[in-house]
């Protein structure tokens, strides 16, 4: 059995990204922490409990820091609907939130499952920053982090330069890239293209005819319209379910390899860019394994395995 | 009722001078010490914060030690050549009785305020790391503080650790700028007063001649501090007066003339650690401070004397809680 932990501002791909490890086989979701990115932490807090409730779980939910290091937040409601959730106003969850800091629940889980707690991070690094300040001792204990952030062929989407994620908080992701943690970056333009559910994969999905499948596809409307009409993209982009993926499954990954990645934190222009050493010219030693390229139909086969309701 | 602080440190000559002085103050109640790197290590830090508190019978207050580097930058060069490489000017004392507590200053200093609500006073003496990460964690806990008084930034005076930077606000600018904006009252006792209180040799003769521990002990660590005071400015054995004066303007306030000021902290560049006065209101959605800008320096030394040169009770006349 594997332990993972999710750090997450739940809005509506965060949510397909929970539901796949709370399905996922041999894994155990050891706690959820909430950071202030696509939604306030309150927001997405109610969002990530529904979502463990729908999935039939107890995970416990804990809210972490409501606002970046330094920055001011930019919500990003005009992509996931003003309840992050594709404006379908779920019920409230049942359960309270757990009443610890998320970043001290985080740093807990690590120190008592020395080396055995896998850290996915589907939002602004906020939360894993502050930990590792408040308690530098976990970075041996962490086996692995993988990170939904960063654009690596300099492709960005809230600016030219830059990914949502790492432009939020760019100081804490230079914190996080240059802590000696293992990091795998999975960044943004991996779930572009071909990676989006086209119509015939939605159509699949509908076609499954479960709750679980309908959910995937009703917290998404507003992604789906913002990348076909913003982007001209084919379908519905799924950036955390596909970090998530390469977590869960390492056959999901087609090429990565290591380099010195650093994040740009002065200029305004380039703010949160992540920048990749390809070459190696900086003659720094690699901080992070940089994925390039996915096995797409993989990474949908992960996808369709969890939500097959037996 | 005296007024509850926390001094968060990072020890340090003119630390340990200023700390020896709140706990000789009754105006103040040091109810913890918080270690952050900075003038030293953060092992040697803590373990002068320890022994500080110990020298004089206070081993009851706690020390909860800190962040041993800046929250976003790598730890650069701490500041041994101006304090010796155990912060203490080589004097290398043995070590401390106590330990420091099982909880990080940040935590420490979050149940504080939590605990006496609106009552906490932070003196912080060093880099502004613990108090940027407590109030990221918890920026609810930040409106408990009673206020947050920094012996750090420069307005109008040059720099020290850069021709534009103070070196508290240089070692961690992202902390600096996150404490500036952060919510509770903030007063910067920068280097526009702490260079103007200098303490001469004579000065230094006059407190050595109370023979009292807390004098003793500073008359070992001073001398490095006052040659690095000679080989850097050229002050022949007078030294400027940083963290005591912070100190000071918790114990007398009149001394001091304040302006409630826009301060903008950079973050980045040549200019790093610069804490710059927006005068005219240009800049818009700045943070305001309280602005050291003026000092009565003969009567704050007169006052820091005082403090340090009167008989306190031996340790052991004391009953501590354990």
């Amino acid at each position: 059995m594997r332990r993972l932990w999710i750090d997450t501002d739940t809005a509506s791909d965060d949510a397909v990204a929970i539901l796949m490890a709370l399905r996922w086989p041999e894994v155990y979701v050891e706690g959820i922490s909430i950071v202030a990115g696509n939604v306030p932490v309150g927001l997405g807090s109610r969002n990530a409990r529904y979502t463990v409730e729908l999935c039939g779980a107890e995970t416990p939910v804990y809210e972490g820091a409501s606002r970046p290091l330094l920055r001011e937040p930019v919500w990003a409601y005009f992509f996931h609907g003003t309840d992050g959730m594709g404006e379908m106003n779920y019920p409230p969850p049942r359960r309270e939130p757990a009443s610890k800091h998320g970043v001290l629940a985080m740093v807990e889980a690590f120190r008592q499952f020395p080396g055995e707690v896998t850290l996915v991070t589907l939002g602004p690094l906020t939360n894993l920053a502050l930990a590792l300040r408040l308690a530098p001792d976990i970075v041996p204990l962490i086996p692995h982090v993988y990170i939904m952030g960063g654009a690596a062929a300099t492709l960005g989407n809230i600016t030219p330069a830059a990914e949502y994620n790492i432009w939020i908080d760019p100081e804490a992701a230079k914190t996080v890239f240059h802590s000696g943690l293992p990091i795998t970056m999975v960044g943004w333009e991996l779930c572009r293209g071909e990676a989006n559910l086209n119509d015939e994969d939605m159509a699949a999905l509908r076609a499954l005819r479960n709750p679980l499948a309908d959910f995937v596809l009703d917290c998404n409307p507003q992604a789906l319209r913002a990348n076909r009409e913003w982007l001209h993209d084919p379908g519905l982009p799924l950036p955390d379910p596909v970090a998530m993926a390469v977590a869960l499954d390492p056959e999901v990954v087609k090429r990565a390899s290591r380099h010195y990645v650093t994040v740009e934190i002065a200029s305004d222009l380039t703010r949160g860019m992540t920048v990749v050493d390809e070459r190696g010219v900086l003659n720094q030693p690699p901080n992070v394994r940089v994925v390039w390229a996915i096995h797409v139909p993989r990474w949908k086969e992960d996808l369709f395995k969890v939500l097959q309701v037996a | 009722m005296a007024e509850k602080i926390i001094i968060d440190t990072d020890p340090g000559i003119d630390d340990a001078m200023a700390i020896l002085l709140a706990l000789r103050s009754p105006e103040l109640e040091v109810i913890g010490l918080t270690s952050v790197f900075g003038n030293a290590t953060i092992e040697v830090t803590t373990a002068n914060a320890l022994r500080l508190v110990e020298l004089e019978g206070n081993n009851a207050i706690p020390v909860a030690q800190g962040c041993g580097q800046p929250l976003v930058l790598p730890l650069g060069e701490v500041g041994t050549y101006v304090h010796g490489e155990d912060g203490l000017g080589n004097t290398f004392p043995p070590p401390p009785k106590g330990r420091p507590l099982p909880l990080h200053a940040a935590q420490f200093i979050l149940e504080a305020l939590r605990r006496f609500p609106g009552e906490v006073t932070l003196l912080a003496l060093g880099p502004l790391t613990n108090l940027a990460l407590a109030a990221s964690l918890d920026p609810e806990a930040v409106a408990l503080a009673r206020r947050v008084v920094i012996m750090g930034g420069a307005a109008e005076a040059h720099g020290n650790i850069s021709p534009v930077a103070e070196a508290n606000i240089y070692n961690d600018p992202h902390a600096a700028a996150i404490v500036f904006r952060a919510g509770w009252p903030v007063t910067m006792v920068g280097l526009d007063v702490t260079t103007r209180v200098v303490m001469t040799p004579d000065y230094w003769d006059e407190l050595y001649r109370a023979g009292n521990t807390a004098t003793d002990f500073l008359r070992a660590i001073t001398p490095f501090y006052q040659q690095f005071h000679d080989q850097f400015y050229g002050m022949g054995g007078a030294t400027h007066t940083h963290d005591p004066t912070a100190v000071a303007f918790l114990l007398a306030p009149e001394l001091f003339e304040t302006h409630h000021l826009p301060v903008y902290v950079e973050t980045q560049g040549r200019c790093m650690g610069q804490t710059v006065v927006d005068w005219y209101g240009q800049w818009k959605d700045l943070p305001r401070v309280d602005v050291c800008l003026g000092v009565d320096a003969d009567s704050v030394l007169n006052l820091i004397r005082e403090r340090l040169t009167k008989t306190v009770e031996e340790p052991g006349d004391e009953t501590t809680m354990d």
